[in-house]
């Protein structure tokens, strides 16, 4: 894999030189993903060598092939870094009280440190409500109200992970993030706006536009950075970007390639945006990878939180 | 001298709107008195001698009489350890008398204000600062809304037709109005920008907005070339500066006056509407605190909460 974002400065050269080779623009999501499971293994085997192994337990209600495999990767990275993945499926026709009694058990359960509910859930089960039944302790997925509510005052414990990767992969580009004119596409709560608080504590002037948005280019040409999270193939194109800006994709598209067969593809079209962008995320290889490397964070984070709750509480019954 | 353009900006009355929603709220407080027994009933913590507090806690107080509400007032002295202070909001949670807690800011420097938010139970906390109430303003869910950007949200919304699509700048990214402003905005679908003390060309960024809001608190910042013709223009800022350098107060000192983030002689020139200061920011969000502790009176009880 050739060079990371992180490892050159913004040049003129660079953009010179873009039209012959493009790869040194490429954001390389599966290395910064590498980079941050490097530095949570020490940690792992700390807790682990404490008693405190990090266990996650996965809550699905219903399966589909989709969220199989997804819940298969997130096992096969979690065992690989030795945290603890359970899966337990639930019927889809569970009513809310007994799901919540499910979570509150998990809560109270001392070996599990960290509760991921998969999506979608059933429509007749308030997500609002399951999401906020997680102890923000458990919360490795940051979707309980105090976890959001706590980096919009820059607390950050544990965050969105979807949102914290695309904002991990800005920072590789070194780029002075205070002033920085950044443009969110897409404002829905587990990506967009997480997304804009974030940067707006780093000081970054965020603009967030969406569907309602008039003239979405005149916005994402003005910004030195941009963040696409729509889920629409192809939505921005190279003409709407600034020359040397950082495009971070977090959508994923199923479409049909070429050959008939299905591929993924993110909401920028890639060939337009690599020739004006001065970096760009790939789809896939970009933010997803990032995503699931911020979620282990998580779990790594959750398990110090319920150990050193467990430090603080004297011994009973002497 | 040219004569006063015919088509310079309407006047956004937040005394007004506020005294009609006032009105309201003493109807909703009725019934609840009449077909529920329950008087709705705020606490207010007030700690230190900062006078400014001291005549807002005043204002807050009188209001809430005035609608009908039950008051309790506590008034600490700024030496005050955080543990005593979070002991009284302990007591204050478990009180069933209680609707809501507002605890005046500034706090003192030795008390960390984000440890009292956060120890407050979220269906109290009248300003919507505990983090479970700040998530759900973001993320989504039913919580309390902070007064003063739900305040400028009710005069945007009785002012323009539809804020979808509108192009709104705030400026200013406090805890308390330029953040949960710009959230709030957003779930109009608004295109929001937050811009701050570190946004390069600001002036060139509010002439792009349909919708400004100034929120920083500092006199006279925002001149009449900042705005695009016909914006509304939402001032939130608060301050007081010397009215004139020969004006006097029987005490000798300077008369003062109250003025907002913006230059209100020219913006009204320019804006297609515009709050004064006083008499709009500042009257709603006072408005908006009853009608939160009354909203939180209904959800304790499980009642319906009355359109306010």
């Amino acid at each position: 894999m050739s060079g990371v974002g992180g490892d050159r400065m913004l040049t003129e050269a660079g953009y010179q030189n873009a039209s012959t080779d493009n790869r040194h623009k490429i954001l390389d999501g599966r290395a910064l993903a590498a980079d941050l499971r490097r530095q949570i293994i020490p940690q792992i085997e700390e807790l682990i060598k404490a008693g405190f192994r990090p266990n996650l337990v996965s809550l699905s209600i219903g399966e589909t092939d989709a969220s199989r495999l997804y819940v298969r990767n997130q096992r096969r990275a979690a065992e690989n870094l030795r945290i603890g993945f359970a899966e337990q499926v639930l019927d889809t026709g569970i009513e809310v009280d007994q799901l919540l009694r499910v979570i509150q058990g998990l809560n109270a359960d001392p070996r599990v440190t960290g509760i991921i509910v998969q999506r979608p859930i059933p429509s007749h089960l308030p997500i609002k409500t399951v999401q906020a039944a997680v102890h923000p302790l458990k919360d490795v997925e940051g979707m309980h109200p105090s976890s959001i509510g706590n980096i919009v005052y820059n607390d950050l414990v544990m965050g969105p992970c979807t949102a914290v990767a695309a904002v991990e992969l800005l920072k590789r580009t070194k780029l002075r993030l205070q002033g920085l004119e950044v443009v969110v596409i897409g404002h829905s709560e587990i990506v967009g706006k997480p997304i804009a608080f974030l940067l707006m504590s780093e000081g970054a002037t965020v603009t967030v536009c969406h569907h309602m948005t008039r003239n979405l280019a005149i916005h994402s040409r003005q910004a030195d950075a941009v963040f696409v999270a729509v889920g629409q193939a192809g939505l921005v194109t190279g003409d709407m970007i600034k020359p040397g800006a950082a495009l971070i994709d977090i959508g994923i598209n199923r479409v049909m390639g070429a050959d008939g067969g299905v591929k993924l593809i993110g909401d920028a079209d890639f060939d337009s945006c690599v020739e004006v962008a001065g970096w760009i995320t790939p789809v896939p290889g970009g933010v997803g990878p990032v995503t699931v490397a911020i979620f282990m964070r998580n779990a790594v984070t959750a398990a110090t939180l319920v150990k050193e709750r467990y430090a603080q509480t004297p011994p009973s019954g002497f | 001298m040219s004569p006063p353009r015919s088509n310079s900006a309407k006047i956004i009355d937040g005394k007004a709107l506020a005294a009609d929603l006032h009105k309201r709220i003493g109807t909703a407080v009725m019934a609840l008195k009449r077909e529920h027994g329950v008087t709705p009933t705020l606490a207010v913590v007030l700690v230190g001698e900062d006078p400014a507090s001291h005549v807002y806690v005043r204002a807050k107080i009188r209001h809430a009489k005035d609608v009908g509400l039950g008051t309790i007032e506590h008034v600490l002295p700024a030496a005050i350890s955080e543990t005593e202070l979070l002991g009284l909001i302990a007591s204050l949670n478990t009180d069933d008398s209680v609707s809501a807690i507002l605890v005046q800011l500034p706090l003192p420097d030795h008390i960390d204000k984000e440890k009292i938010f956060s120890s407050m139970d979220p269906a109290k906390d009248v300003d919507g600062l505990h983090p479970v109430n700040v998530g759900r303003l973001w993320g989504g869910g039913k919580g309390i809304v902070p007064c003063t950007p739900y305040g400028c949200m009710v005069m945007l919304k009785r002012t323009l037709s539809q804020l979808a699509g509108k192009r709104a700048l705030v400026i200013g990214r406090s805890n308390i109005v330029g953040r949960p402003l710009a959230a709030l905005l957003l779930s109009e679908d608004a295109t929001v920008t937050i811009a701050h003390s570190r946004t390069e060309n600001l002036p060139a960024r509010c002439r792009e907005a349909d919708i400004l809001v100034a929120a920083v608190g500092s006199a006279g910042m925002v001149r009449g070339d900042w705005i695009k013709p016909g914006a509304a223009v939402i001032d939130v800022g608060i301050s007081r500066i010397t009215a004139s350098e020969k004006a006097f107060k029987p005490d000798g000192t300077l008369k003062t006056r109250i003025v907002g983030d913006v230059v209100f002689e020219e913006a009204r020139m320019v804006a297609g509407w515009i709050t004064p200061v006083p008499g709009g920011v500042g009257p709603m969000t006072i408005a908006c605190l009853m009608r939160n502790t009354v909203i939180a009176a209904c959800r304790r009880r499980g009642l319906a909460e009355p359109e306010l």
